[in-house]
């Protein structure tokens, strides 16, 4: 157990190294330094090379790279070039909007494909399992912001139920209760269309699985003890197919990470998905490198989540011993 | 139809022709020479715009000459030409000089004086001298055009689908191809050789999995300009490593055959073993691979331009559906923006779904005996 978790944590560090060396070599990459947008072409070389120091660029590539993580590290992201202002003082709102955009999709989405991917693999040739199958092949083909599209289209424009954009109403609704229907109101869209676009592929692949667990033998033993059909369903097959599960949850992360950037620039979200893609269009290096990080970040603490998860259903990590698989 | 797709067409948001049958199509008519006047029968509603353009000369100065626009129930003088030998002509029914020039109120509009019923409508020039040289243009801007209408510039959308074909693809297949080769590559060599530097690879491998790609393309396509190919290397240095792994999990079962442990045996190099026998055995799972991988390519060209990354002069699916997110295709109505290039994209991923589907299945036949998915 300690072995495992000291492995995990080990992991997650070394995602992070390389988050951070990917962020500094791309963002770097990119043209004009932090300087060059306070450089004032009559200052004199004195000054230009004052500025640099105060920056950290007269360092050599190593140096600049530690001094940038550890700026990353401490979240201490610089100046936007296009608002003048601490980056993270533009961040800190959005943050919590991402937050609970990925927390409620994921936690929706991953409850509902199991659910019905279980339904199906146990009724065969049902409705249920026709969902999934058709689910599943919507979610594998169709761009996830096209289907947006349509939802804003038909439930927002032509049928007005939800709001076309943001994340609160323009003037923002008084009082505590009503702010949070409001917020609630605008989140609703968002989330379900990502849960409509990600419970399918999910559900399928529980579907798969359980499938395929449900012809084992130890499920007939079950049977054959005349446990009840949920027991042996719940009891049994499922809790076999949980660690399998949780690494399908692992690998559609990134996934739906990138799925929430997107899903923020189609609802107009005041969030940190949609303040990358305003920053890159607009050349705000600071800005997009802190959150492309940030981006980073989650997926990375959400891993760790997971991981937790995992390690807590499988019986061999709980129990100290390492299958041989 | 314009060969070139930038053309602008009709009126902007136009819709498909073949819906309604009362909504008012555009229409040009011509005068010339030989045609004094031409008549249409008009069974729809008022159009958007109203314009004549020309230039008319006249053999002699005629004396009672005009420009006259038939309804059904009324003549109306466009335009009085008498006294003119030669003139040019610029009306358009949203100019204030034109609508004093017809007796309606500057703020109410031309249109309902112009078109007011269905029925029969002409275009006339009557002169009391013959015409010597004439060259005029009725356009009527009607609020319906092709097949599938027009976008927010009034280009023609049946067109731009047409083109969005050959970027999704260009990209799909291109990106894939190359994203299959260093995979292969890397797969290969890390499968049969090993070694701690391939170790590390795979480390990395497993690492790019775990971080959402997406932003990482934004930046990328951000810094290295939005052309096409820059985007085709950009999404095949970011889609290899499945198929890595995948070829070198087959290398590494392969590697401990006893064909490939005889030909070590006979003295064979590495390099030989690896192109006539290890290649060839990973061809097959390599080619449905290919076909699985084109969607994911496809998406994510869609997913990029879709967010504005791409060229705006290239023409592709997501560039319009991007189009129609940011310029008003929704206060427009314009569904007609949104359907064809979502459906195209799908349609196109589910092809190369089924193609990879079937591929795989030849080169596993276990496959089959599944459940149909």
């Amino acid at each position: 157990m300690k072995n495992y978790w000291i492995r995990r944590i080990m992991s997650a560090l070394l995602v992070l190294l390389i988050i951070l060396v990917l962020n500094f070599v791309l963002f770097r990459m990119m043209p004009g330094d932090p300087v060059s947008s306070i450089i004032d072409p009559r200052f004199s070389p004195e000054a230009k090379a004052q500025l640099r120091k105060i920056y950290g660029l007269d360092l050599p590539l190593s140096g600049q790279f530690i001094l940038y993580a550890r700026q990353m590290l401490t979240f201490n992201f610089g100046i936007s070039f296009l608002t003048q202002r601490p980056v993270w003082e533009e961040l800190a709102s959005r943050i919590p909007n991402t937050v609970i955009l990925l927390g409620s999709v994921l936690l929706l989405s991953s409850i509902t494909g199991t659910w019905l991917g279980i339904k199906a693999a146990v009724r065969r040739g049902t409705w249920v399992e026709r969902i999934v199958l058709w689910g599943g092949a919507v979610s594998f083909s169709f761009p996830s912001f096209f289907i947006q599209l349509l939802l804003l289209f038909f439930l927002s424009y032509l049928f007005p139920l939800f709001p076309l954009r943001g994340t609160v109403s323009i003037p923002p609704p008084t009082g505590g209760v009503a702010a949070l229907a409001d917020y609630l109101w605008h989140m609703c869209l968002p989330v379900f269309s990502l849960v409509l676009l990600g419970f399918g592929g999910w559900a399928l692949y529980v579907r798969n699985l359980m499938v395929k667990e449900m012809g084992e033998d130890h499920i007939l033993l079950a049977r054959a003890k005349g446990l009840p059909e949920g027991k042996v369903i719940w009891n049994h097959g499922f809790r076999t197919i949980l660690p399998p599960i949780i690494t399908i949850f692992l690998l559609a992360l990134p996934g739906i990470v990138s799925g929430a950037v997107i899903t923020e620039t189609v609802f107009s979200l005041h969030g940190v998905g949609r303040f990358l893609l305003e920053s890159v269009t607009g050349h705000d290096y600071p800005a997009a490198s802190a959150a492309f990080f940030l981006l980073a970040l989650l997926t990375i603490l959400s891993n760790l989540l997971a991981d937790l998860t995992y390690g807590l259903a499988d019986p061999r990590v709980r129990f100290g011993k390492r299958g041989r698989g | 139809m314009g060969a070139d797709p930038e053309t602008e067409v009709a009126p902007p948001f136009s819709k498909p022709s073949w819906m309604g049958r009362e909504v008012a199509p555009t229409l040009t008519i011509l005068l010339d020479n030989d045609t004094l006047q031409k008549r249409i029968s008009w069974n729809y509603e008022k159009p958007r715009h109203f314009k004549v353009q020309g230039r008319i000369q006249f053999s002699g100065t005629p004396r009672e000459a005009s420009l006259i626009w038939e309804t059904p129930e009324k003549r109306y003088i466009l335009e009085d030409l008498s006294g003119y030998y030669d003139i040019i002509i610029d009306l358009d029914a949203r100019d204030i000089t034109f609508k004093l020039h017809m007796n309606i109120p500057p703020f109410e509009n031309a249109l309902d004086t112009l078109f007011p019923s269905k029925g029969e409508y002409g275009l006339i020039v009557s002169s009391d001298v013959a015409v010597q040289s004439m060259a005029l243009q009725l356009e009527i801007e009607g609020d319906k055009y092709g097949l599938l209408g027009t976008d927010q510039r009034g280009r023609d959308v049946f067109s731009l689908f047409l083109l969005g074909i050959r970027v999704s693809l260009i990209i799909g297949i291109s990106a894939t191809l190359i994203a299959s080769f260093i995979g292969l590559s890397v797969g290969l060599m890390s499968g049969y050789l090993g070694g701690l530097t391939y170790a590390l690879i795979m480390r990395g491998v497993d690492v790019l999995l775990t971080i959402p790609i997406l932003p990482i393309l934004m930046a990328l396509a951000a810094v290295w300009g939005k052309g096409l190919w820059q985007l085709v290397l950009i999404l095949s240095l970011f889609s290899w490593m499945g198929t890595a792994r995948t070829v070198r999990a087959m290398t590494l079962s392969l590697r401990e055959s006893c064909y490939i442990e005889g030909l070590r045996g006979l003295g064979a190099a590495p390099a030989y073993i690896l192109y006539r026998h290890l290649l060839p055995e990973t061809l097959p799972l390599l080619l449905a691979n290919i076909a699985l991988g084109v969607p994911g390519a496809i998406l994510a060209e869609a997913s990029i331009s879709f967010l504005g990354l791409s060229d705006p002069r290239v023409i592709s699916w997501g560039r319009m559906l991007h189009e129609a997110h940011s310029f008003g295709a929704f206060s427009n109505g314009a569904w007609w923006l949104l359907i064809p290039p979502g459906f195209g994209i799908a349609l196109l991923c589910l092809i190369f779904l089924d193609i990879g589907k079937y591929l795989e299945e030849l080169v596993d036949p276990r496959l089959k005996g599944e459940q149909p998915e």
